[in-house]
């Protein structure tokens, strides 16, 4: 880890982005001062430790782990006792979470009995039952199917609504893409990227793409545009046979709506005109090189 | 501290859910009682009859075999009449409180320094008329007759014990009449139970066969004399059996022949019987005495005896206890460390609090499990304790009256709190049992010799051995524990436990900084360097 900072602010659903190795792990246990960094300092909920405000915080590890010969809703008790709530009040709780998210039936099962996705939600359900001001979810997604991974959102979502922060790490951008407000992008230890979602897709040129029978070489003359591709086959701009799908890479500050003038103009005539937003995937990609590409579909 | 209280008791009550620790706590007591019941059960039913043949082709010795048989049982049956009657006595009747009980300072110990044999031999003589005065005036039925008087109303029948050894008619097929080589071959199917005997009427199992050869006389050794077997190559009596274990048969009749042999050279050497009888029944009295103890009370006796040596069974059940809680404390770090629960922990408490919680939580376990140990010794002892068993009665007072089991509580406490600062390093440092295992087995190695020295140091309680031991603290537990019933000088005493307190204390103090790194640590176990290198790191304070 290199020279990173970062702001998380208040009440928001922050992303932790990279390959594998690329940090997010250290950088969370040094936030939760598991590890203590070398250099720098590290600031939570006010104090200057998270040592200090531990109880206020929640905290998922990426490896998943619990009792095994401990009851479900026991261990989310025991957790939330120990992050200062009352015997009584934590097993209350820990019987209300496991009804709110589907494990009702499960809350007497001793925990080694129960399948790797259902003790992963135990655990998460765990890290919040103290209901935290600050939660820091390492891979929450990992392991789960489809259907779990939305009672993950869910549950994530829920804590936002609540105006609770959430940090969560993941490498699969989808996620990120549908809930973060904001995203810290790292590669090889070091910051790539942080702000949001909508500001890491303007590092990538904003693209149209337009479907037409004409030839669109003339095109690329214009200021606006800094390239045009195709987007099937390996025709070029120029050829004025079949039908063509093209993407066209626009400048910063261009308005795609003097494109769309300037095809009309020009007498391209199109058959479909779309603005089209770079995915996060393909941020990624651009921001963290072909190697992180590699990575991102581990 | 809340939070240490709060691991401390997740790890008690989780490790109190184990089987394990149940089958742990339960066995010890079941142990004691079996223990302290096995005498009486075998007493009345458990060893078996058991069937011998005896050819005496001399003819001159099977009337007194019969006869010396005949008084060992008488002897048994003697014991059980006492036994019976001090169990039914009712006190009311007998007309004097307490009459049953037995003064533990007045019962004689086996001399120490002499060893066994003497034991043994003041045991089978202590009152040699006694036996004697029993059968000349009229045995079993008259001790009954005098006693009835004062047993209790609802005392239970009296029932003779059973004959251990019963004769046997040699079984058909043998000639008794053959040489011995004949004879025994053709007893062996028997001796080995591949063929059954009559007895009764009903299958049996010959136990022993006993052949006394015509010419046994002519055997005999005698001082002076090459011995003749040894010339000859001969046996003289044959004593044949597969069980090599029980000699009790082979010694009685051996000693009843002897006695015989003996008769007679006395005779041929014309002198008087009886007063060689008398003569050997002379014995000059032998009392041994403890210095350190009271003035008119110095007589060492049976609960000196049982006070020296009791030690040695609680430095047993400190070892068992504390390694037992040590392999608790390993698996219950690794447990967490395995499963990466330690993350979730370490970002709710710190190393510190988790630490202590984890001491203090499988503390409690063991001195729940030693505490259950010895109040269940302790109850058992005293339920039992009374004439019957005899052996009990004498260990509860022991234990009354000495300061074994305090001291026994103490040493635990420190002996744990210093071993288990060097389990959790371990067990910091390792990721899965396995390679925890390693390490472990060092410990294990150094923890034996607690063990090896466990039963000579009672016998120079303050010697060089001892000394060195108690001064070494890893040591000082088990051999001060071992020492206590030798009054080690008080010097030691407070000098040891000082240094145990110091050490225990540095130990812990530095296993802390090694848990803290160690606790998060993946992959390998660091080297041996490298464990050395954080040592040095947190005795200059770095970390």
């Amino acid at each position: 880890m290199r020279d990173v900072s970062l702001t998380v602010p208040t009440g928001s659903i922050y992303g932790f982005l990279g390959p594998n190795g690329a940090g997010k792990t250290t950088i969370i246990r040094m936030i939760l001062e598991i590890i203590r960094p070398t250099r720098g300092e590290v600031s939570v909920l006010g104090e200057s430790s998270a040592l200090k405000a531990r109880n206020r915080i929640g905290y998922l590890p990426e490896e998943k782990g619990l009792y095994k010969k401990m009851k479900a809703w026991s261990v989310i008790a025991y957790f939330a006792t120990l992050k200062g709530m009352g015997r009584k009040e934590a097993k209350e709780r820990a019987f209300e979470l496991l009804e709110k998210y589907g494990l009702k039936d499960f809350a007497n099962a001793k925990t080694d009995a129960l399948s790797k996705g259902m003790g992963q939600k135990v655990q998460m359900l765990a890290s919040i039952a103290h209901d935290p001001e600050f939660v820091i979810l390492d891979e929450p997604f990992s392991g789960l199917d489809p259907v779990n991974q939305e009672v993950m959102e869910d549950i994530i979502r829920d804590m936002a609504a609540r105006k609770r922060t959430v940090i969560f790490s993941t490498h699969v951008m989808q996620h990120a893409e549908r809930i973060c407000d904001r995203i810290l992008l790292m590669a090889q230890g070091r910051k790539v990227f942080d702000g949001t979602i909508a500001e890491a897709k303007r590092t990538l040129p904003r693209r149209v793409r337009i479907e037409t029978n004409d030839p669109v070489g003339q095109l690329e003359e214009l200021d606006d545009v800094v390239g045009v591709e195709a987007l099937d086959g390996s025709g070029r701009p120029d050829d004025d046979e079949g039908v063509g799908r093209w993407e066209l890479r626009i400048a910063e500050k261009a308005d795609p709506q003097s494109i769309l003038q300037e095809c009309f103009e020009r007498g391209i005539r199109l058959r479909s005109f779309e603005l089209a937003d770079p995915s996060l995937h393909e941020v990624f990609v651009h921001l963290v090189g072909s190697e992180a590409k590699e990575a991102s579909f581990r | 501290m809340r939070n240490a209280f709060l691991v401390a008791w997740r790890d008690f009550a989780e490790s109190a859910k184990t089987k394990g620790f149940w089958i742990g706590l339960l066995l010890f007591p079941a142990i004691i009682f079996a223990f302290v019941q096995a005498p009486k059960y075998l007493e009345k039913k458990g060893t078996p009859q058991r069937f011998f043949v005896l050819i005496d082709q001399s003819g001159t010795f099977e009337e007194i075999i019969e006869e010396g048989l005949e008084r060992a049982h008488q002897r048994r049956v003697l014991k059980s009449l006492v036994d019976y009657g001090r169990k039914n006595a009712s006190l009311e009747k007998a007309g004097q409180a307490g009459g049953d009980k037995i003064d533990l300072e007045d019962i004689p110990a086996p001399d120490v320094s002499g060893g066994a044999e003497q034991f043994l031999e003041e045991f089978a003589e202590s009152n040699p008329d006694a036996l004697e005065k029993f059968l000349e005036r009229g045995g079993r039925e008259m001790m009954l007759e005098r006693m009835k008087p004062y047993l209790r109303d609802d005392a239970e029948e009296y029932e003779e014990p059973k004959r251990r050894y019963v004769r046997v008619a040699v079984p058909e097929g043998v000639d008794p009449a053959a040489g011995t080589a004949v004879i025994s071959e053709a007893l062996k199917p028997f001796l080995r139970g591949t063929r059954k005997i009559g007895v009764e009427g009903e299958d049996g199992k010959l136990y022993a066969a006993v052949l006394i050869p015509k010419d046994i006389e002519g055997l005999v050794s005698r001082p002076g004399q090459q011995p003749i077997t040894l010339m000859t190559g001969r046996h003289g009596v044959e004593y044949w059996s597969a069980n090599l274990a029980d000699l009790d048969l082979h010694n009685d009749i051996r000693n009843v022949m002897n006695r015989e042999i003996r008769r007679k050279a006395y005779l041929a050497a014309g002198m008087d019987i009886e007063a060689v009888r008398a003569v050997e029944r002379t014995r000059v009295p032998f009392a041994t005495l403890n210095p350190k103890k009271a003035k008119g009370k110095e007589k060492v006796s049976m609960a000196d005896f049982l006070r020296q040596w009791a030690p040695s069974g609680f430095v047993y059940l400190l070892w068992i206890s504390i390694f037992t809680i040590s392999q608790m404390l390993l698996s219950n770090t690794i447990e967490e460390k395995s499963n990466r629960i330690i993350e979730v922990l370490l970002s709710s408490v710190t190393p510190g609090e988790l630490m202590m919680g984890k001491l203090a939580g499988i503390a409690a376990i063991g001195l729940v499990m030693i505490g259950v140990w010895v109040g269940s010794l302790v109850a058992i002892l005293a339920w039992q304790a009374g004439p019957e068993v005899e052996f009990a009665q004498h260990i509860f007072d022991v234990l009354k009256n000495s300061h074994l089991l305090p001291a026994f509580f103490a040493y635990f406490v420190l002996g744990y709190l210093l071993y288990s600062g060097v389990i959790l390093t371990i067990g910091s440092l390792c990721n899965t049992l396995k390679d925890a295992q390693n390490y472990m087995g060092v410990v294990t190695v150094i923890m034996m010799v607690p063990m090896l020295t466990m039963f000579f140091i009672p016998k120079d309680p303050n010697g060089a051995l001892a000394t060195t031991l108690s001064w070494i603290p890893i040591y000082t537990p088990f051999a001060m524990m071992n020492r206590m019933a030798a009054d080690p000088p008080l010097f030691e005493v407070i000098g040891t436990t000082v240094l145990l307190v110091v050490t225990t204390a540095a130990v812990l103090w530095l296993s802390g900084k090694i848990f803290r790194i160690g606790i998060l640590r993946t992959g390998q176990p660091p080297k041996i360097l490298e464990l050395f290198r954080w040592t040095m790191d947190a005795v200059r304070g770095r970390n």
